[in-house]
């Protein structure tokens, strides 16, 4: 029963993620693509859920769907909307049919292909046990402390180098000024 | 026959990909081409996932949280460059946008 019910919830956010996915890539109205991007991401997160990765499901709604999308809605407030032709004729008859065949062979592949499976110690029954929050963060604050420090540091980086790139007025206009 | 259970999941992954490279081809929109790019980010998180369970291990599930930081940093980045560039040509059109090409 279990399975029947995870099986149906991976075909309805699977169909729901490549239905939003498909109008991220074609609307015109940037606005309703950025609203597609926002199914598309819980979608996503669904299917996190539905894989037993709760933390990450939970953390991709929050942080993408709420935090990375208001960032993407600011900027469109900002800058008018897009004339001219929102997808290129030309490289779409390229791009429509090889993209078609590279999606075959990595479907091919990932279906018919022979993983290595159940080498590590997480086996099902102890993630009941332990839990997939506590499972992950102690992973993230033992072995990957440092990554999650530096990560940090890029965060930090990456805002102030924000703010200098978004500034309206550079130093260097201003010292032309004087 | 664990890992069966999983393999759609990489399928998908792949599909979600194939749709974000896609969309950067073929979309003219310097806003639109940065959403594709999210798109990619959310196949490899789909993937390292699935892999994670099938491998039963939860690293891969520490390396999305580390490309969840990096996405928010990539947008913030990404998306002060477009509106610097909007104030210096009024434009996100990559078809004017071409003073690099020879």
């Amino acid at each position: 029963m279990e399975q029947v019910l995870n099986d149906w919830a991976f075909y309805t956010f699977s169909a729901l993620a490549i239905v939003s996915a498909l109008g991220v890539v074609f609307f015109k109205n940037i606005v309703y693509a950025v609203l597609s991007l926002i199914s598309t991401l819980i979608m996503v997160s669904g299917l996190f859920f539905s894989m037993g990765a709760e933390l990450i499901g939970g953390l991709q709604i929050l942080i993408y769907a709420v935090a990375i999308v208001v960032f993407y809605v600011l900027v469109i407030s900002t800058v008018p909307e897009f004339k001219g032709n929102s997808v290129d004729p030309g490289y779409m008859l390229v791009s429509m049919p090889l993209g078609f065949i590279l999606f075959l062979e990595l479907a091919y592949v990932s279906l018919y292909g022979i993983w290595k499976e159940a080498v590590g110690v997480i086996t099902p029954e102890v993630e009941v046990e332990v839990g997939n929050t506590k499972a992950v963060a102690t992973m993230l604050f033992t072995k990957y402390l440092f990554p999650f420090e530096v990560a940090s540091i890029i965060l930090l980086v990456a805002m102030i180098g924000a703010i200098i790139i978004g500034r309206k007025n550079h130093v260097i206009d201003e010292e032309e000024a004087k | 026959m664990l890992a069966a259970e999983y393999t759609p999941y990489v399928a998908l992954s792949g599909l979600l990909m194939v749709l974000g490279l896609v969309g950067i081809i073929v979309r003219r929109n310097l806003i639109a081409m940065l959403l594709s790019t999210e798109l990619m980010l959310n196949a490899v998180n789909i993937a390292f996932v699935a892999f994670d369970k099938m491998l039963f291990n939860v690293e891969g599930q520490v390396f999305v949280f580390f490309i969840l930081t990096i996405a928010a940093a990539e947008a913030a980045i990404g998306l002060g460059l477009i509106m610097a560039i909007y104030r210096l040509r009024k434009d996100v059109n990559t078809e004017t946008i071409t003073e690099l090409k020879l």
